[in-house]
């Protein structure tokens, strides 16, 4: 997963000659971006075939206006606009999304004496997690993505979205509750299967 | 400090964006509200079950691809665009010679109506299967 830092090396020199119709730039540009490009399509639309199609797509689009972007500004607020609109329209077109399928893992070390139960444990609660932030709305599961998997802050994220930072807060805040919410969800559901095999 | 204010403040703790002169007072609410201190201890939880899941990396071949994959495609789209573009001139080059020659079966005259036939036969399956996929469409009731 890519840091923001590493989205800042993108040098002025780099943007202006990409801005010119420079392929090597195009590529520098994309190969320091690509990784957060994919998993905030990822985090959008659920799928990776879909992801990796549509993070291109936004790429194109991206060279195609080229002469628009100003070449003073960074790269990445202006492209994740483009990038977010691919997505939500494809979501829009398809009226659904396959978040189950968002890969996500936990970062603990699986160590060799670790017991069966707890790696269920670990399993169950990363199903739980993905099928909370599936059932968020794009609007929430965007704040959560480049806060908690892409680490950016307040300041960024009201940079990226274009909001007030007390807006980020706000909508962070919601986001957290959903999720909260569909956790507690899952658990109540999970407990009653629980009760009625018991 | 207030309560209302707990939606916005409570993030800023948990996240570290408060400054220390607010931390402060933040924290000091705190001892004495036990509803902001579940409210806090319920974030702070979740904030530390996502702080331990990150999205998998895909595979070092996938990055390799990327950029060869995204650079042909670029390739094709514009080859596509110089297709059009030039199949565009031969046929307006071609009507105008149709309309020159007008009466007469010539060359001009076959080639576009052989490729006006292939547009019009295109055109139609097109909008034939658009018709089909609406009407069979299960999601098309489903909104966002």
């Amino acid at each position: 997963m890519s840091r923001p830092d590493q989205v800042e090396e993108i040098s002025r020199e780099t943007l202006r000659a990409w801005r010119s119709g420079s392929v090597d730039a195009f590529e520098r540009i994309v190969k320091l971006t690509m990784r957060r490009t994919y998993s905030i399509a990822l985090a959008l639309v659920g799928d990776p075939d879909d992801a990796r199609d549509l993070s291109q797509d936004a790429y194109i689009a991206a060279h195609r206006a080229r002469r628009r972007f100003d070449a003073e500004k960074p790269f990445f607020p202006w492209f994740y606009r483009i990038l977010k609109n691919k997505c939500l329209n494809f979501i829009k077109r398809r009226k659904r999304i396959k978040s189950a399928e968002i890969p996500l893992e936990l970062i603990e070390d699986w160590d060799d004496e670790c017991s069966p139960d707890r790696q269920l444990a670990r399993r169950d609660k990363v199903m739980a997690v993905r099928k909370a932030i599936s059932s968020l709305s794009p609007e929430h599961r965007e704040v959560i993505l480049l806060h908690t998997f892409e680490e950016l802050s307040y300041a960024e994220i009201s940079r990226f979205l274009g909001i007030p930072a007390g807006t980020v807060m706000s909508r962070l805040f919601y986001a957290r509750k959903a999720l909260m919410g569909a956790l507690g969800a899952l658990d109540e559901r999970n407990g009653k299967r629980e009760g009625n095999k018991a | 400090m207030k309560c209302s204010w707990m939606e916005i403040d409570c993030m800023k703790y948990i996240d570290g964006e408060m400054n220390e002169r607010d931390r402060a007072d933040f924290e000091m609410h705190l001892e004495g509200c036990a509803k902001c201190r579940e409210i806090l201890q319920d974030f702070q939880e979740l904030k530390s079950l996502t702080g331990r899941i990150k999205m998998r990396d895909p595979t070092d071949e996938f990055w390799d691809g990327y950029w060869r994959s995204l650079y042909r495609r670029i390739e094709r789209k514009t080859g596509w665009l110089f297709i059009v573009l030039g199949a565009a001139m031969l046929v307006t080059y071609g009507a105008y010679r149709a309309v020159q020659s007008f009466g007469t079966i010539t060359f001009e005259k076959v080639a576009i109506a052989v490729f006006l036939i292939g547009v019009v036969i295109l055109l139609i399956s097109v909008i034939r299967e658009r018709i089909h996929q609406h009407k069979t469409d299960p999601y098309k009731k489903v909104k966002r």
